[in-house]
């Protein structure tokens, strides 16, 4: 069955008709995914490789049974468009614009989780339910069908280990790029409770990175939950103190350097999770549970 | 973006709340002037973008004009935490009866805002809050609806405050509210607000960060992001687009996303020392990189650049095509080491190769920076 989607599932692309929107609709298409329509507010009536564009989401739901929507959409245009879209009936968006204003997340995120609707990002690659589809700009390649799952805080690592598990033998059920901003929709909990209850996965592994809680918060509910093995690697060993690494949710901050890795992978070790050092031992650990296809 | 003292004194008085006079000097002549005009006793306070001024010695009471001058010379002379006192603000002196410890921020993990109130100002509230933590309430706000002037009375009281008082810090603490979501703000803090002898509350000390991501819809806040960052490769990494951060080694780091680049500087770290953290973003091209090269290179005594990057939405053959440029222009000799994966792989690879940068014939970075050390290695 794999998480979040599936070869059935009806995406919709929002800001189909941008450049990068273009681009990755092929792409996506290219890979099977089932877009089966775009969004441009004003260039309702064109075509993009195929795909019927429309003025709105409602439209689009009404008219070609959207269910899912990945965003190439401006910052600056995003909060209204959420809006509309989880008022239209959309029930999974996958929001991979960059720089979007925390605030404006925040509102969405209330706005979403009152009306059960699931978002992934923002600032994520997407996910790819591998052999599938995709929602979102990771390059094919990397990845091969098999049945661990990936949940990553970054989207160029969770390229980086893919890429090392299938070099390895060993494919992936669905990966999900979580979203580097201080401030995402989903957590990792959250992710690791569908991948848990997923019959096409045995393991899971967590990409996660200095900065914030989700790995501590990940601790506690493996701890709880779990019974398929996890195994982790977490980035910035030595990173600079009160230095924004890249994503706005990687720094060390305040007099107790809440964020350090080292604190995360002691959380992880002590609820028996495998702790990579460094990103392709991932692939030795993986092994003490699976073996190679 | 982090704001001065004078700054976030400004947004409070913005929304009604009560804040010192005050004024700026850069020299200790224009303090005593200051300190004259509004008369004495005042504090001399030094205006850096980081906490801990007392501790440091940056903020001083003084009673007579020779001591301004005197103090605003001394501090004036003070770099604290990496920051060179380039300003002090002169305010009058506040005899405080009683301190209040205000603060609203975002609990990241919960996606949400967070209204904090201590009755204990002044001090470390995370101390406060570990030893009496009767004295600290806290609370989630919706963002949609705002915080309600009931929840912030119900925090009052929380915190053991009765009577009038609870009004009056209740009116303070929707004020700050309305600064932490009128400006996006990160977090805005006040620490203390005072009750003076006469009854009055002021806000003595704020803190306020705004979102960078939020600036272009405060064109009201008309301040210079760059003159924020004291580092001139950092900055220089924000006038070109990506982000870089300055560490003390010899190996300089390319990658195409942070946790790339992070996993990098974990790895080079096992056997050589990264010279810096850099990542691209989603924005690769030809001229972003050949500006990315520039920029590693401008540091000292750089032994090799690492190049690590993924073809997802970018388009690396195009970004390769920037590196080689660069090195054709300015002859560099030192070896570059190119790893690149993803879409266009093969089209990058040969570009990289048919211009003298090594290409990673592996998937993985460690086999990548075994390479590097090894070619390193070969050269002594």
């Amino acid at each position: 069955m794999s998480i979040l989607l599936n070869r059935k599932t009806k995406v919709l692309v929002q800001g189909i008709t941008g450049r990068i929107g273009r681009v990755q609709t092929k792409w996506m298409l290219d890979y099977g995914t089932n877009i089966v329509a775009g969004v441009t507010p004003g260039k309702g009536g064109q075509e993009v490789e195929g795909v019927p564009v429309y003025d709105t989401v409602a439209e689009a739901v009404a008219e070609r049974g959207a269910e899912a929507s990945v965003f190439f959409i401006p910052p600056k245009a995003f909060k209204e468009a959420a809006r509309q879209t989880i008022d239209a009936g959309i029930n999974l968006m996958v929001v991979i614009t960059e720089h979007i204003p925390v605030h404006d997340v925040m509102e969405i995120r209330e706005y979403a989780s009152e009306r059960e609707v699931r978002v992934i990002g923002p600032t994520t690659p997407g996910i790819i339910t591998v052999g599938e589809a995709k929602m979102g700009i990771m390059p094919a390649n990397m990845f091969s069908p098999g049945r661990i799952g990936v949940i990553s805080r970054s989207g160029t690592l969770s390229y980086e280990i893919s890429i090392n598990l299938t070099t390895a033998g060993f494919g992936q059920s669905t990966v999900v790029g979580m979203g580097a901003d201080s401030v995402v929709f989903a957590s990792i909990p959250e992710l690791l409770k569908l991948f848990e209850r997923d019959s096409d996965t045995d393991l899971v592994v967590i990409i996660g990175e200095v900065g914030g809680v989700q790995e501590e918060n990940a601790a506690q509910f493996i701890d709880r939950w779990m019974t398929k093995p996890v195994v982790t690697y977490i980035a910035g060993h030595n990173v600079p103190e009160g230095k924004r690494m890249g994503h706005a949710g990687a720094i060390i901050q305040g007099e107790h350097g809440m964020g350090i890795p080292q604190s995360k992978m002691a959380a992880l070790r002590e609820v028996g999770v495998d702790v990579a050092m460094y990103p392709a031992e991932v692939v030795e650990l993986v092994k003490r549970h699976l073996t190679p296809s | 973006m982090k704001l001065y003292e004078f700054e976030g004194n400004d947004l409070l008085r913005r929304e009604g709340m009560p804040v010192p006079d005050y004024a700026l000097a850069a020299t200790p002549e224009e303090a005593r002037e200051r300190a004259e005009a509004l008369g004495l006793p005042v504090v001399v306070k030094a205006q850096v973008l980081t906490g801990g001024r007392w501790l440091a010695g940056g903020v001083q009471t003084a009673y007579s004009l020779e001591q301004v001058e005197e103090e605003a010379r001394r501090i004036l002379g003070l770099s604290i935490r990496g920051w060179p006192v380039q300003q002090v603000m002169i305010t009058p002196k506040v005899d405080n009866v009683r301190e209040f410890y205000l603060a609203v921020t975002i609990d990241e993990y919960h996606g949400t805002p967070v209204a904090v109130l201590s009755a204990a100002g002044g001090v470390s509230v995370n101390r406060i809050a570990l030893e009496r933590p009767e004295e600290v309430a806290s609370r989630y706000v919706s963002v949609i609806k705002g915080l309600l002037p009931s929840e912030a009375r119900r925090m009052c009281r929380g915190v053991g405050l009765r009577g009038a008082e609870v009004s009056r810090v209740a009116n303070m603490l929707s004020a700050l509210y309305r600064v932490f979501r009128n400006y996006d703000a990160l977090i805005a803090e006040i620490n203390p607000l005072a009750r003076t002898s006469k009854g009055d509350y002021l806000a003595l000390d704020a803190k306020v960060e705004i979102d960078d991501d939020s600036l272009y819809r405060h064109p009201e806040l008309t301040l210079s992001l760059d003159s924020r960052i004291p580092n001139l490769l950092e900055r220089k990494g924000r006038e070109i687009g990506v982000t870089y951060v300055e560490l003390d080694g010899d190996i300089a780091i390319v990658a195409s996303g942070a946790g790339l680049g992070m996993a990098s500087m974990d790895i080079i770290s096992r056997r050589m020392r990264p010279a810096n953290f850099l990542e691209t973003g989603g924005a690769i091209t030809a001229e972003l990189m050949y500006n990315v090269m520039d920029l590693v290179l401008r540091k000292e005594g750089i032994r090799a650049v690492f190049i690590n990057v993924y073809g997802g939405i970018n388009p690396i053959h195009e970004g390769a095509k920037g590196v080689v440029r660069y090195m054709k222009e300015h002859q560099v000799t030192i070896p570059v080491m190119a790893k690149a994966l993803g879409n266009h792989q093969e089209e990058t690879w040969e570009i990289f190769r048919n211009n003298g940068v090594h290409v990673v014939n592996d998937v993985s970075t460690e086999k990548g920076v075994e390479q590097l050390a090894l070619l390193l290695e070969g050269e002594k």
